[in-house]
């Protein structure tokens, strides 16, 4: 899959660039930006190791709270700040959490924490699963099966923390409404008002396993299956 | 060996895993002399042994894509690149040593940029060929004037005939073009291949391929050098050391037979249907079009059936392949420009040698008679003895081509082949023809291309075909890897360059391998033989008239 992810990377970019023409990009071509990395729940360091062999990458910090994985970062979203000193809130380009969000308990109190790192105009970067009967059918009954048809250990997954894009899309928007109309109330003291939504429209792209050929993309399927999200953080 | 696991439920190592350890424990060729990894400034991205046609094409296209010019490459020569950037002959003389280009790889060329810098004077694009068999009266027509015909169009080229010096120095002074010229070391030999060293206090190269290199130099002074890769490609021809250094076998065979090439001189005739001039102008097509439609009794200068042979959209040029299945392989003409063209003749040894001891006039002769005689007279013909004693200079072999020609009953292709008027100095050769196929074109941190991956027989023109299009899709997956933030020598990177190119050159060279075991069936006199070579004529005939057979056939080798 991580072919994919860096695919969806790229799609989200070209359509910010070409939502925004005019933005820092005139200053800064997309050739020659560098970009930072922060990977939450990083595992092998699949990813974040092929992030790390992009061109135009300065940096990649992966994280895992789960303490086999030694050779990166080991803490949880909540104990970054103690282990980055120095680099400031707000200091990365891309925030990825991919294959994360289906194993939090309490997800929309981690995105929060996970968004507070991205820079503005940074983008938050993830891939789940939906909640759905064929979700059910796929990752539980037959990716857990045994072998020869399973490819995962039995309760890898827990089908009643999925979370739909729909989910998704409502909560940013929620986000988004929650947090202008705290800025509009902080701002009757200040005579300003905070113009524009926080973060931006929520992409998502459905993707599948196929067996022989791969992951593949799949327009339609992300209701019901695997999804990649995407959001910026527009300011 | 590796050790029986003590429980059920511990490591299995997947078949992938084991034929990697398989190949890096058999990586040693020649040098067991690495002891130390090589400096940064000698550790590159990609290596590439050999600057023929394909090692340049394929650094040409990473030099040219924007996700992959940043590589640091290099590229490994014995030969002198400088002398092949220099090539240069006359107009009216050409190489032995040209290769039919097909289209897709044309456009290849195109994309990176080196077409432009072919002479293009000197290419022959050829929208027909003519394949007759000398055992029977068949014959067929590869074209695309079904489709001309059907959508009113210029004919669409079947390939194009370029001299392979054309296109090296056309990829060389593309490659100086992009400004690459340094990733190149020509006049470098390669002593041996090995792995580097894991370095505690440094990089661990221990599955990096490491050459060591040795400049080829007058003085005897060793000038060595060992450089490090992650990615080793092996575009160094058929008896390729870095596929020996991979641990990878081929399978094949020797076809006993010689390709005899050289380069001729042919008839530019006023004859309308001589390939080797615009024979049939548009309008004429039109105007004969046009009286076939209409109802007027008086048009139609020939007869009520209008000949489409004879006035198909204006041709270029033709090529010629004549199969003579008692004399051990086809006979081709290929056109080049100026009124020449290129011989290939795939025959046994034996011919082979009497062809290249006879004199220019003799050996034009007996080419002639190979592309019109009965296979009898032509076997008379190699008996004749190579020394001239007849009076006017002439040879045997031109008097019995006389005297033969008259009692020929021809049974001709629907354009007959040319004259050949004249043998080029000093450009017959010959190479054995043999079919090899590595059993795999990737290993860890190792890919294969060109002749190092496939040999094939020539009657179809598609060797080097098939190591352009290997160099096309080694360079897009390389493009892919590094997009994807990959390891470009990690095997999964490798695999969709093998999944793409291993089917793609069983299939040609099978097809090429089979069409030849076809036509030699047939090669005795007896009653069997002339019975197979019936069935195969008919066969042949079969795919010229069953529609869009032959267009199938040619899509696959386009």
């Amino acid at each position: 899959m991580n072919p994919l992810r860096h695919d969806f990377i790229q799609s989200c970019l070209r359509s910010a660039s070409s939502a925004s023409p005019n933005s820092n990009d005139a200053q800064n071509p997309e050739a020659t930006r560098k970009y930072k990395y922060l990977d939450v729940g990083c595992g092998g360091g699949i990813f974040a190791s092929s992030a790390a062999r992009l061109p135009n990458t300065v940096s990649v910090t992966a994280i895992d709270p789960t303490s086999e994985v030694i050779k990166y970062l080991n803490c949880a979203i909540e104990e970054l700040d103690s282990h980055i000193e120095g680099q400031g809130k707000e200091s990365f380009d891309f925030v990825t959490v991919f294959e994360v969000v289906e194993h939090i308990d309490k997800p929309a109190a981690f995105l929060r924490q996970a968004l507070a790192h991205l820079k503005p105009g940074g983008w938050l970067i993830g891939s789940t699963i939906a909640r759905h009967p064929m979700s059910y059918l796929t990752t539980k009954i037959v990716a857990e099966a045994p072998w020869p048809i399973g490819v995962v250990p039995p309760g890898t997954h827990d089908w009643n923390k999925y979370v739909n894009p729909s989910e998704v899309r409502e909560w940013f928007a929620h986000e988004n409404h929650e947090l202008h109309t705290r800025n509009v109330e902080t701002s009757d003291n200040e005579g300003r008002i905070e113009a524009g939504d926080k973060y931006g429209v929520v992409r998502v792209e459905g993707c599948i396993y196929l067996p022989l050929l791969g992951w593949k993309w799949a327009g339609g399927t992300a209701e019901y299956g695997n999804f990649f999200f995407g959001v910026q953080k527009l300011h | 060996m590796l050790s029986r696991p003590a429980s059920k439920s511990s490591r299995y190592i997947c078949k992938a895993c084991r034929s990697a350890i398989n190949a890096s424990r058999k990586r040693k060729f020649g040098t067991n002399s690495i002891t130390s990894n090589p400096t940064s400034d000698d550790i590159y991205d990609v290596v590439t042994v050999g600057g023929g046609p394909v090692g340049l094409a394929l650094l040409a296209a990473l030099k040219t894509s924007p996700s992959t010019s940043h590589l640091k490459c290099l590229l490994v020569e014995s030969q002198s690149l400088a002398k092949q950037k220099s090539w240069s002959l006359p107009p009216d003389a050409y190489s032995n040593r040209a290769s039919s280009i097909t289209p897709t790889n044309q456009s290849f060329l195109e994309a990176i940029e080196a077409w432009r810098h072919l002479d293009l004077t000197r290419v022959q694009p050829y929208d027909e060929m003519q394949v007759w068999d000398a055992g029977n009266a068949a014959s067929i027509q590869f074209d695309w004037s079904a489709e001309a015909i059907k959508y009113n169009a210029p004919l669409r080229t079947v390939a194009t005939m370029v001299e392979n010096s054309n296109l090296s120095r056309g990829l060389l002074r593309r490659i100086e073009d992009v400004g690459a010229e340094e990733s190149m070391m020509s006049g470098w030999n390669v002593k041996g291949i090995g792995n580097g060293i894991d370095d505690p206090e440094g990089c661990n190269l221990s599955t990096w391929p490491v050459l060591e290199l040795q400049q080829i130099g007058s003085e005897g002074s060793q000038n060595t050098k060992q450089i490090a890769t992650r990615l080793l490609i092996g575009a160094d021809g058929i008896n390729s050391p870095v596929r020996t250094f991979a641990g990878i076998n081929t399978n094949g065979w020797d076809y006993g037979r010689h390709g005899v090439v050289a380069t001729l001189q042919v008839e530019s005739s006023s004859d309308p249907a001589s390939p080797f001039q615009n024979s049939v102008s548009n309008d004429d097509f039109d105007s004969a079009l046009e009286d076939f439609l209409s109802d007027d009794p008086k048009s139609s200068s020939s007869s009520s059936q209008p000949n489409f042979e004879n006035i198909t959209p204006s041709n270029r040029a033709t090529a010629f392949q004549r199969f003579l299945p008692a004399l051990g392989g086809p006979i081709a003409i290929l056109p080049l420009p100026n009124n020449h063209a290129s011989l290939v003749w795939s025959t046994t040894p034996q011919i082979a040698s009497y062809l290249k001891s006879l004199s220019p006039s003799a050996f034009t002769a007996t080419v002639n008679a190979a592309l019109r005689l009965e296979q009898v007279d032509i076997q008379y013909l190699f008996s004749l003895p190579t020394t001239i004693s007849e009076p006017n200079n002439t040879s045997p072999h031109e008097s019995e081509l006389t005297w033969r020609l008259q009692h020929t009953k021809s049974t001709p292709p629907s354009r007959s082949p040319p004259w050949i008027t004249a043998l080029q100095p000093n450009t017959i050769a010959s190479f054995p023809l043999r079919l090899r196929n590595a059993t795999s074109y990737i290993a860890p941190r190792i890919a294969l291309a060109g002749d190092a991956a496939h040999t094939i027989h020539p009657l179809a023109g598609q060797g080097l075909n098939l190591g352009l299009g290997d160099a096309e899709c080694l360079s897009r997956t390389i493009r892919y890897a590094v997009e994807h933030g990959m390891d470009i020598g990690d095997l999964m990177a490798l695999q969709g360059y093998s999944g793409e190119r291993y089917a793609a050159a069983v299939r040609v060279s099978t097809g090429v391998d089979l069409l030849n075991k076809v036509y030699q069936i047939g090669s005795g006199d007896g009653l069997v033989g002339s019975l197979l070579g019936a069935a195969r004529g008919l066969g042949m005939r079969a795919v010229g008239m069953v529609p869009g057979v032959r267009e199938a056939i040619m899509r696959t080798v386009d």
